[in-house]
This record gives C-alpha cells, sequence and structure tokens, in this order.
C-alpha cells in the first residue's frame, strides 16, 4: 500500500509530530464501501436508462457509473493517506482531509466520552474507528480504520488519560 | 396518610409543605391560552349552525380535564428541605420523589409567567450540576416566598458546598463564602425605548417588516384581506418571535452581588438569574449594520451548565444577552466585569485573506493572550467573540482549497455546547501553524492556573477534579 506512505511535507510546522497512521486495511475498507454504493447505484441507473431508452443508453450510463466510481477511487486513496494521529503528552491530535485540511486538537482532559464504533465492513476486515466527544458538539475528532485491539487499547488509554487530566468546564 | 402542609408559609422549611393552591391554574396557564384561541377560532369559523355550540362544549371538557390534572398534580405533590436536601414528591399513580443536594445547586431561579404575576405568585427552578434537563421545579410559591426561599436555599448552598469545595467567585476567593442576595451594585438597565426600535431594526423585526409589507401589498392589490389567511401562520410565527424577544429582554438590569452577576429581565414573563464568573464559557459582542449606526451593539454571555450531554444541550446551554441592546460604553463596561482586561482583535488579516473573503474583510482580526482569546468576523454584522483559555475544549485548524492557494488558514476554538465557536479566520499559514502549536499549552496552563486557583481557595479541588462543580 503505497499510498499510505507518510507524507511529511504535506502541512507546513508539523515536522515535529509523530503521526500514527491508520491500519491499511482501512483503504481496502473503504474501497468495499465505495463499491457497495457505486454498483448498486450504477446497476439501477443502467436499468432505468437501458428501460427508457435504448440498451445501449443503459449500458453507457452503467458503465459511466463505474468509471466514476473507479475516479473517486483515486481520491479515496488520498483521503485515507490524509488521515493521522499524533499522541501527544497533555492531547491528541488529529488530522484528515484533502481538499480540506483539518488538524484537531483535543486535550485529553477534555474528553468526555470514547466510542469505539464498527460498520459491517470495518467488523469484516477487524477494524474499528476510534470517537472522541468532548464538550464541545463542534469538536468532532474521529480515527477511522484503526486495528480493532489497538482501538481498544487507545480507548482505554485515552480513557485512563482523560481521568487523570479533567478538569471541570 | 400525609400530613396536611401548613399554608405555604416557608419559614419552618423542614416540614412537609404544599405549592399554592392556584399553582394548577398557572401552570395550565399556557394551554388554556392556546385553547382559548383555538375556541375563539373555531366560535369564528363556525358561526353557522349548531356545530359551535358542540366543540364549545368539548372544549370545556379539555380544559376541565386539564385543570382537573393539575388539581389532582397539586394535590399529590409536596416539598421539603432537610438536612440540605430538597425533596419534591409529586405523582399520583407513579409515585416520584426527587432529591436535590443544595450543594449541588448551581443557580437558583425565580422565574413569573404571565398569569403568575397577575397572581402575585413564582416558581423556583433549582438548576443543578449534573442534573438531567428539568433540575427541580417548585410551581408555584407566593413572590415573597420565593424569593425568601432562593435566599434560603442560596445561602444553605453556599454553607454545604463549603463544607467540601469553597465556591466563592473569583474576586472573593479566599473569603468566607459569601451570603447570597447580598449588596447589588446595579451595573446596567436596557432602556425600552431602545430594546424597541433596536428589535425593530434587527433582522427579526425586519422580516416582520417585510411580511406586514407582503400582507398589505397583497390586501391593496386584490382588494380583499380574505386571500391572505393562507399567510396566518406566517404571520402569527412572526408576532411570536418580535413578542418572544422584546418579552425576554424588557426591562433587562444586571447588577453585580457577591456571588455573580444578577440578571433580571421579562416583561410579562420575569427571570432572575445569577451568572457566576467562572461559568462563563464565551463573551460575544454583535453590532449589526443598522445599529452601529446609532452605536448601538449587543452583549451576550454563553453560559454553560456543568455537564453537557446530548440530552440537555437545548436547556443548559443558553445565550443570555446582559446588554439585549446599549451603547459601546454600556457593553465596555459590562465586558470589564465578565473579563479582566480584555484582548481586542487588533491583529488584522493579511491582505491575501481579501480574495478569500472580500465581504468579512474589514472585520476580521484576533488577538490573545495567556487568558483569553479574542476573534472577530462577519460580513454585515461585526461578532467578537471572547473565549477563556481555560474554557476551550479543543482546537482546530481548517484549510480549504482556496486557503492553500492564498496561504492562509483558519483556526477555531469550541467551547462547551453548539452555539459558539471562537473562529481566527483567514490567518497566514505560517501563523496559523503557530498558533495551533501555541494554543493547546496555553490552554493548559489557564485551566492548571484555574484548578490550583480552586485549591488554594481551600484545598477543596476534589470536586473540581472530578468536573462535577466547576466553579459552582
Amino acid at each position: 500500500m503505497s499510498v499510505i506512505e507518510p507524507d511529511t511535507s504535506a502541512e507546513p510546522g508539523d515536522a515535529g509530530i509523530q503521526w500514527q497512521r491508520p491500519s491499511p486495511l482501512l483503504l481496502r475498507a473503504r474501497r468495499i464501501q465505495a463499491g457497495l454504493v457505486t454498483l448498486p447505484v450504477a446497476l439501477a441507473g443502467g436499468l432505468i436508462a437501458g428501460t427508457a431508452g435504448s440498451p445501449a443508453l443503459g449500458l453507457g450510463v452503467g458503465l459511466g457509473l463505474v468509471l466514476a466510481g473507479l475516479l473517486g477511487e483515486r481520491f479515496l486513496a488520498r483521503r485515507v493517506a490524509a488521515w493521522g494521529y499524533a499522541e501527544r503528552r497533555d492531547d491528541l491530535m488529529v488530522r484528515r482531509g484533502v481538499l480540506i485540511r483539518r488538524q484537531s486538537v483535543i486535550p485529553y482532559g477534555r474528553m468526555q466520552f470514547i466510542d469505539v464504533t464498527a460498520g459491517p465492513v470495518e467488523r469484516s476486515l477487524g477494524l474499528a474507528t476510534l470517537r472522541m466527544h468532548t464538550a464541545a458538539a463542534a469538536s468532532d475528532a474521529r480515527i477511522p480504520g484503526l486495528d480493532r485491539a489497538q482501538a481498544a487499547k487507545l480507548r482505554d488509554q485515552l480513557a485512563a488519560l482523560g481521568e487523570a487530566q479533567a478538569a471541570g468546564l | 396518610m400525609r400530613p396536611p402542609g401548613p399554608p405555604a408559609r416557608t419559614d419552618d422549611i423542614a416540614s412537609w409543605h404544599r405549592l399554592h393552591p392556584l399553582s394548577p391554574l398557572v401552570r395550565a396557564g399556557r394551554h388554556l391560552v392556546g385553547i382559548g384561541i383555538v375556541v375563539i377560532l373555531l366560535l369564528f369559523a363556525n358561526q353557522q349552525g349548531s356545530q359551535a355550540g358542540s366543540d364549545l362544549i368539548v372544549d370545556l371538557i379539555v380544559i376541565a380535564l386539564v385543570l382537573g390534572a393539575g388539581v389532582i398534580s397539586w394535590l399529590v405533590t409536596r416539598w421539603q428541605v432537610a438536612d440540605g436536601v430538597l425533596r419534591i414528591e409529586t405523582g399520583l399513580v407513579r409515585r416520584q420523589s426527587r432529591r436535590f443536594p443544595l450543594s449541588q445547586v448551581q443557580a437558583i431561579d425565580v422565574v413569573q409567567t404571565g398569569l403568575a404575576r397577575v397572581l402575585g405568585l413564582a416558581e423556583l427552578r433549582l438548576r443543578m450540576a449534573g442534573a438531567d434537563s428539568s433540575g427541580g421545579r417548585l410551581a408555584c410559591l407566593p413572590l415573597a416566598d420565593a424569593e425568601r426561599l432562593r435566599q434560603r436555599l442560596l445561602s444553605m448552598a453556599h454553607a454545604s458546598a463549603g463544607a467540601d469545595a469553597p465556591t466563592a467567585p473569583d474576586g472573593t476567593a479566599g473569603q468566607p463564602a459569601p451570603s447570597a442576595g447580598g449588596p447589588e451594585r446595579p451595573l446596567f438597565r436596557v432602556r425600552s425605548g431602545r430594546l424597541a426600535g433596536a428589535i425593530a431594526l434587527s433582522r427579526t423585526g425586519a422580516f416582520a417588516g417585510v411580511v406586514i409589507a407582503v400582507l398589505v401589498v397583497i390586501i391593496v392589490l386584490t382588494g380583499r384581506p380574505g386571500v391572505t389567511a393562507a399567510l396566518l401562520p406566517v404571520v402569527i410565527g412572526v408576532v411570536l418571535a418580535v413578542w418572544r424577544q422584546f418579552n425576554g429582554e424588557f426591562g433587562t438590569a444586571v447588577s453585580a452581588a457577591p456571588e455573580g452577576l444578577r440578571l433580571r429581565s421579562g416583561l410579562v414573563q420575569t427571570t432572575a438569574e445569577t451568572i457566576r464568573p467562572g461559568r462563563v464559557q464565551a463573551v460575544r459582542l454583535v453590532e449589526p449594520l443598522v445599529w452601529r449606526l446609532f452605536g448601538w451593539c449587543r452583549l451576550e454571555v454563553d453560559v454553560a451548565g456543568p455537564r453537557q450531554r446530548r440530552e440537555n444541550r437545548s436547556e443548559a446551554q443558553r445565550l443570555r444577552a446582559l446588554v439585549p441592546v446599549g451603547s459601546r460604553e454600556d457593553a465596555e463596561q459590562m465586558l470589564g466585569e465578565l473579563l479582566t482586561a480584555a484582548p481586542r482583535p487588533v491583529r488584522r488579516v493579511p491582505a491575501n485573506a481579501r480574495w478569500k473573503a472580500p465581504l468579512e474583510y474589514h472585520f476580521l482580526g484576533w488577538d490573545g493572550d495567556d487568558r483569553y482569546v479574542v476573534a472577530s468576523r462577519g460580513r454585515v454584522c461585526r461578532k467578537t467573540t471572547w473565549v477563556p483559555l481555560e474554557k476551550v475544549q479543543s482546537i482546530r485548524w481548517v484549510q480549504g482549497p482556496v486557503q492553500r492557494r492564498l496561504g492562509l488558514a483558519s483556526v477555531r476554538l469550541d467551547v462547551a455546547g453548539r452555539r459558539v465557536t471562537a473562529s481566527i479566520a483567514e490567518r497566514d499559514a505560517a501563523e496559523a501553524q503557530q498558533i495551533l502549536a501555541r494554543l493547546p499549552d496555553l490552554a493548559r496552563a489557564a485551566r492548571a492556573g484555574r484548578a490550583a486557583r480552586d485549591t488554594g481557595a481551600g484545598g477543596g479541588s476534589s470536586m473540581a477534579a472530578r468536573g462535577v462543580v466547576n466553579r459552582a
């Protein structure tokens, strides 16, 4: 999975941060998810166009949609590669996004609760998503594509750190 | 089985009391008004035929049921204060006994709805640390009793809270817990005429004006007022919105009391509440375009309940207008009461930002010291937001594609709840990165400073550490 190589030049000034990456399986999970959306859509689009217009049109529409899905796959790889998190001394840093890049800093003491979720695709690959909640509704930090055991470990670790550093509102 | 409490006297609060006998009427009041409106509308609608009569009977039955339920609820409700705990027992079929430990009380509000005001009654609302949205309600008591009970409960709350975690506000840390209802220093009182003008010139008012204009045009063009009936819901909504704002902010008076800022407001429904300095999550100064011509502005504070969970966000999370409309001096003075030496958004954005945010450019700015961050933005309406660093929940750095091309980035500071985010927008990318690198440490230092002050005030940091009592 060459796309998941760290590219430290992504953002200026973060040289000192040791970014950790989600599991390489995340890309596969995302591909499966995209495929699960693209194929039915292409099939339905093709069928509708095929019955309404000519079979050739239906085939064209269907193939076009599949092609669009394949094009989207390229962005998928970059988006997956953009995910990263860093456990720092007092806070967790999460970064994501290709077009709109985001970095969130969440102090351990501010975490109110932490979810580990896994959808069917993620579960089949043994992955899980970690979601951190603070009292602020806007701070939405999550780390997808963690190995399930790693996710549970990270969750307990963050919860312990949160307990130790908990601060009132 | 239950000793009938003596008529609602609150001198001996340790025994069981009933609420005021007129409470059912007041509590049902809102429903009754609604039903009354429907009845009148129906009467008008079905003027022909005998249908109106039967509708009226149905409505009367509904009213009787509502009142009857209220009376039963009153009969089975009683309250008591003993051992620093307020107990409220209620429920006919499903008995419910709720305990409100006074040491956990965040604030006690006295609320008077319109009908309650006519009858000289008031409702006591307890806001609890970590309680669910409903909190404690005593509806209704005679106004004088409610005020007296509020004072007593507050002083009991201070006394019991002082035992394990002193709750003196910032300025008086280290001194004995102040008795509630001490001398008050008036700070601000809104002028009614100005409030009316300000609402008329606000977005709500402008919308109301547009609606009225549309109505007039339609009536003039068609010559038949009846066509506008379809617009009735819109009109009612607009009128209600204007009314709600005017009613809520009428006569807003703020005074400084030992336990915090006392805020009273309301025309028909009056509320009184105390905003403790340590509970302010954010302060926002709003200057709409038209108001600026008159030199008016509005100062709001974001006060969060101590625990923000999903279910009670709307209840605990409110933006209260300390200065619904006032001059810059009023706002500055109030700001000085809330924050010490608040910074100004003096650091302008780089010229590049003009391309990203041409309309917003002239208002963008930020500044920060080791206690507060201030950021201003807004296209037409200038909004300046101050956030105490110790309240920052998370920090986000965002860079969109246009920003990347221009070498810009934004940093957002989130505080508890979902209303306020201080946005340090369109900064130079290097500066934004630097802000992102430095702010977490500053915020942590601010939190640590707060914790140290808590501990210094009496060694009772356990509550604060648990996050249960936040500068109660």
